[in-house]
């Protein structure tokens, strides 16, 4: 049972034929020496400039590294020769060390960024210059070493330097190092470091450690350029520092970037450059370092991905057109979905989680979470938005980087929360994520295929299935990114399934799928349901969720507040007022009579991200002198029309009109204060972006700070970030007024403020409308902005469900009941906005 | 002890002309993303029109203001060509972008001028005693000038509005954006601003070292190491990274092996990352690779 294809064998062929016809035309004298010696050459970097580039494409390390082990191979075999080493010995020696090094690099550059890996690698260089220079009795110093010949303790014969032999060695070394690449490319190991590359954290939640990838990418890479270094110093026949300088570093990156990193084609087209380079600028008459800054910036501005890449992209452009219609799958008919009835009381618990608490710093995000899961069992989770639910699937799968996780789960009788979060997935654990993380470099099989540490064709037929039950078979060797969202859901739902989990963890699943969609999830989750899969959903969009789950769970602030049957557990008023607000009081409000202009007014306004409908169809007019609310669940497109209603964000469809040198002012949700700068800095800094400056900007801060409560205002000089959650409100409301706004809109204000807290800041929100000030409030809570506002407007999945005026008891009912299904069931119609 | 004294004070001069590269290169880092590899060539090039300028009579002080003048526009008008074009928060295009650059800008000096190094005038001469050792007045005045330009840099990014809104910035260009707070702005001011020190830095270390193209390198690398040392974002951090690659580097040099002090540096540098990966006055932020 062969793992490998036809078409991989075919290709791996092609280095080694190419460099077998290579070596035909050198030995047939048809080339003068001089260019044989460069075709020698161009082999050796050949092979050096593929162990950087699948380096940097496939593990994403861009290493400046790679001279010294270049050199440590180079030196390995001059030194050698010198004192009768055999061939075997010195590449047997090479590879040991290069390899040890290059695993030590790569686990300690794992835990750095990028750039630590660049000072890490630079640093890695400059030793190695310096032992160079220094260690005369090895290297010879600036002087350098020849090689004249090694011996083969195998008995092959012996091995002359800088002749015929070596050029023929050095191409054939590079044929097979194609080969050996090509043969990995369809492999599982370029799969898993592709992937750790791209998604660290997607990564680790199919078991894919990120640190041992890197390890191993650079120890194996390592070795390719100490090979490399031994066929340079055969076929020159002569070692000293010179070549090694940083400019081959930049050299090799240059040439990487120009070939293709991550390509094969790419890393000859690169060995040739760096070949031919000093040629071609004696040629052009320039420097060689000119040409080669203008060839690496023109690469970059012009070939973003490289010559290799970008000429593919143009073939396939050619071939494609007339562009292939994406070919449709059998869609299921979207009949209304029957959950597998819950699995009786006595079914065995696959998960008990008591206490469970995450804190991150100081914040709480997380407290005693105490909930089971029986096997088979679909359990939805609920609440609003900041209640902790994905803070609670990331506990399970072990993804709260820097957060402190206490409390205690069993999972099987293992206790989940010690387990590392890479060693979850071999559990039974699969998880989704709520934007779909998918691999964006790997097509939608290998996406798929890339859970597996080896891959046999069992796993390939066990893949294709899997694609065809969820109904990606048809673009199986597609990339995730020429995909519409659903599918791309669909995906990262596939993956997740791939090993056939016991415990199912879904993170927002039905986010941003249209109705037909969400109708094949649903019956996907069945599906799982009937081969006995346990379920852990969170999601806004209850309808569906509790379409599927047999138990509901709610949280708020961070803790469980209730537990019930999907039917029943609105009717629990703790939980129905934690979406909803308490209805308090209505507040006092300035008195309008409808003759006010329209500050801002959106017609047929419409938005979507990358495909993805956020908004669709808003009409809406929000006279001066109002307090507007917007009201809706968490995804229901608020924060959208907030931005785009502030100016900042140009809406997809339709037309923004705004009334003339109308100024206004955008509250971020979360607050998005400066947290590093002090408060009077916060204040100033918003002046000077409104173009506020001198005395003016002083005037406008006493003002400000006049309205700022006095615990604030004795504090202007501390950093914004030891300011609690409800001061730092109050003080991101007052950095928005810094700027004379005649609008103001406030994006959730109340987000994980205490009450007492939220009653201030909406208080001071009313004085604001009383000042003259029109006001847009972006709220998750009905009551609350039922009690601050004129004019409600709710909004359900990016469209305008319901609006009217909060003083009418009935209007109020038709709001609660569109809230959360989006109907708006009374026949009355309703005044316009 | 003598001794001591004396080479404690050159590393530190040392470390002073590494501090102020590494603060050009975080203040740039910090308000625009991009690790400036070129700012050692660009500063190059400001000290030879200084060179040329001086050398056809005008005084040293102005030929120094003239290197910032032109490394300043050469800096800025390559960022607007070269840079600008590339996505927001393309880290490495950036880094390989100025490395480019950096050749380019090396190998236009030695054809315009040549690699025959060339002496570069100092501002003082001679040494002062301090009890038995006689301590270069250059040295003393490299710390001199690194200590007030390095309060001028705290004064404003402390204590004015734009020094506020360029703190901003590098906090969140995207909050920044919410403002309206213009980023290109910014981001040509920290250019002209961290290009201005590192020419600051050019002239005092050109004295010591004598100039040919390639001479501001090795500060360049250890105003890295420097940075690296600070927590990459931290202003403070790169001045005392760069005095302590100073100081270090020059005990090496004395006391270790002159031929080994890179290798010191940089192992005592990556060992300290592996214990706190987050540099010495780091935020734990980028742990996310």
């Amino acid at each position: 049972m062969s793992v490998i294809s036809r078409s991989t064998l075919a290709r791996a062929a092609l280095g080694p034929l190419a460099a077998a016809a290579l070596i035909a035309v050198l030995n047939s004298g048809a080339i003068p020496p001089y260019q044989a010696y460069s075709v020698g050459l161009a082999a050796v970097y050949t092979v050096l400039v593929l162990s950087v580039g699948l380096l940097a494409g496939w593990a994403g390390i861009w290493s400046i590294a790679h001279p010294a082990f270049f050199a440590l191979g180079a030196y390995f075999a001059a030194y050698g020769s010198g004192h009768g080493w055999s061939v075997e010995a010195v590449v047997l020696g090479a590879v040991g060390c290069s390899a040890a090094l290059g695993a030590f690099l790569g686990s300690a550059g794992a835990r750095f960024s990028m750039l630590y890996v660049a000072l890490l690698t630079l640093a890695f260089t400059m030793v190695s210059l310096e032992v160079m220079g220094q260690w005369t009795s090895v290297t010879g110093g600036d002087q350098g070493i020849p090689l004249t010949k090694l011996h083969s303790a195998l008995g092959l014969g012996t091995l002359a330097s800088a002749g015929t032999e070596a050029q023929y060695i050095a191409v054939g070394v590079a044929g097979i190092a194609l080969a050996v690449a090509a043969l990995a490319r369809p492999g599982a190991l370029r799969m898993r470091l592709v992937a750790a590359k791209s998604h660290p954290m997607a990564a680790r939640s199919i078991g894919i450690a990120p640190e041992a990838q890197s390890a191993l990418a650079f120890a194996v890479s390592a070795v390719f350029a100490a090979l490399a270094g031994v066929l340079l110093a055969l076929v020159v026949g002569f070692v000293s520092p010179e070549p090694f300088s940083l400019t081959l570093a930049i050299s090799l990156i240059a040439a990487c970037v120009l070939g293709g990193a991550g390509t094969l084609l790419g890393a000859v087209v690169g060995g040739a450059y760096l070949t031919w380079v000093p040629t071609a600028a004696e040629s052009a008459g320039l420097p060689q370092p000119i040409l080669q800054g203008v060839v690496l910036i023109a690469a970059l501005l012009f070939l973003p991905g490289g010559v290799v890449p970008t000429a593919g992209r143009l073939a396939r452009r050619l071939r494609r057109r007339p562009t292939r219609p994406t070919p449709t799958a059998v869609e299921l008919t979207a009949d209304a979905v029957e959950p597998v009835p819950a699995p009786a009381a006595t079914a065995p618990e696959l998960l008990r989680l008591d206490d469970v608490a995450v804190t991150f710093g100081g914040l709480k995000a997380l407290e005693g979470a105490s909930m089971s899961v029986r096997t088979g069992e679909t359990v939805a989770i609920i609440g609003p938005n900041g209640a902790g639910k994905t803070t609670l699937l990331n506990a399970l799968s072990g993804l709260v980087a820097e957060g402190r996780v206490a409390g205690g789960a069993d999972y099987h009788g293992k206790p989940l929360l010690k387990t590392r979060a890479t060693a979850r997935r071999r559990l039974g654990i699969g998880r989704t994520f709520q934007h779909a993380e998918t691999f964006p470099e790997l097509t939608v099989l290998e996406n798929v295929l890339c859970t597996r540490r080896r891959i046999t064709a069992e796993h390939r037929a066990a893949a294709t299935e899997l694609l065809e039950g969820v109904g990606l078979a048809h673009v199986a060797d597609r990339y995730p990114a020429e995909l519409p969202f659903g599918l791309h859901k669909r995906l990262d739902l596939a993956r997740a399934l791939a090993e056939e989990p016991e415990l199912l963890i879904l993170d927002e699943p039905f986010g941003g799928l249209d109705a037909t969609e969400r109708t094949l999830l649903a019956r996907q989750i069945v599906r799982q349901q009937e081969r006995g899969t346990a379920v852990v959903i969170i999601d806004h969009v209850l309808d569906d969720l509790f379409a599927v789950a047999h138990r509901v769970v709610a949280f708020d602030f961070g803790r469980p507040i209730g537990e019930g049957e999907p039917g029943k557990i609105l009717d629990d008023p703790r939980v129905r007022s934690s979406y909803l607000g308490e209805g308090s009081t209505r507040d006092d409000l300035p008195p309008r009579d409808g003759t006010e202009r329209a500050t801002v007014r959106l017609d047929g306004v419409g938005h979507s991200y990358s495909g993805v409908t956020a908004l669709h169809d808003v009409d809406l007019t929000v006279p001066q002198g109002s307090v507007i609310g917007v009201v809706g669940a968490n995804g229901a497109g608020k924060s959208t029309l907030g931005r785009i209603l502030h100016g900042t964000l140009p809406p997809t469809l339709g037309r923004r009109t705004a009334a003339d040198g109308l100024r206004s002012a955008l509250v971020p949700e979360g607050r998005a204060l400066f947290k590093t700068l002090s408060l009077r800095e916060n204040l100033e800094v918003a002046a000077y972006a409104a173009d506020i400056k001198g005395a003016e900007l002083r005037a406008r801060l006493a003002q400000t700070v006049e309205w700022l409560p006095p615990r604030l205002r004795e504090r202007m000089g501390v950093p914004a970030a030891g300011l609690s959650g409800g001061e730092q409100q109050i003080l991101a409301i007052a950095r928005a007024l810094m700027a004379r706004p005649d609008l103001i809109i406030v994006d959730e204000p109340a987000l994980g403020l205490s009450p007492a807290m939220v009653d201030e800041v909406y208080a001071r929100l009313g004085r604001l409308a009383h000042e003259g000030l029109t006001v847009v409030l972006l709220e998750q809570s009905l009551g609350r902005a039922a009690a601050a506002c004129h004019e409600v407007v709710v909004l359900h999945e990016g469209g305008i469900a319901v609006r009217g005026e909060p003083a009418d008891p009935v209007f109020l009912d038709r709001a609660e009941q569109a809230y959360f299904d989006g109907q708006d069931d009374a026949s009355a119609p309703v005044a316009q906005a | 002890m003598d001794q001591l004294l004396l080479v404690l004070v050159s590393g530190l001069a040392s470390g002073a002309v590494y501090g102020l590269m590494g603060l050009g290169l975080v203040i740039i880092y910090r308000a625009t993303d991009v690790v400036n590899f070129a700012l050692a060539s660009l500063a190059t090039i400001g000290l030879y029109a200084a060179l040329a300028l001086y050398d056809s009579g005008l005084p040293l002080l102005l030929a120094a203001v003239a290197a910032i003048v032109v490394t300043t526009a050469v800096g800025l008008a390559a960022r607007e060509t070269v840079i600008r074009p590339l996505a927001q928060g393309e880290l490495l295009s950036a880094l390989v972008m100025t490395m480019g650059l950096s050749l380019i800008a090396e190998s236009v000096i030695s054809t315009i001028w040549d690699d025959r190094p060339r002496l570069f005038p100092s501002l003082v001469e001679g040494s002062v005693a301090i009890g038995s050792s006689a301590i270069p007045a250059q040295s003393l005045l490299t710390l001199a000038v690194a200590a007030v330009a390095m309060a001028l840099v705290a004064y404003l990014f402390g204590r004015t509005t734009i020094g506020s809104a360029m703190r901003a910035v590098a906090e969140s260009a995207e909050t920044a954006r919410i403002l309206g707070l213009g980023s290109q702005r910014i981001a040509r001011i920290a250019w002209a601003l961290g290009l201005g020190l590192a020419v600051l830095a050019a002239v005092l270390y050109a004295p010591r070292a004598g100039l040919v193209p390639t001479v501001l390198s090795a500060p360049l690398f250890r105003a890295f190491a420097g940075i690296f040392l600070g927590g990459l974002t931290s202003m403070y951090g790169a001045v005392i990274g760069g005095l302590t690659v100073g100081v270090l580097d020059n005990l090496a040099a004395s006391y270790v092996s002159a031929g080994y002090r890179d290798t010191f540096v940089f192992s005592f540098t990556i060992l300290v990352l592996l214990i706190r990966p987050q540099g010495l006055f780091g935020v734990r932020t980028f742990q996310r690779v």
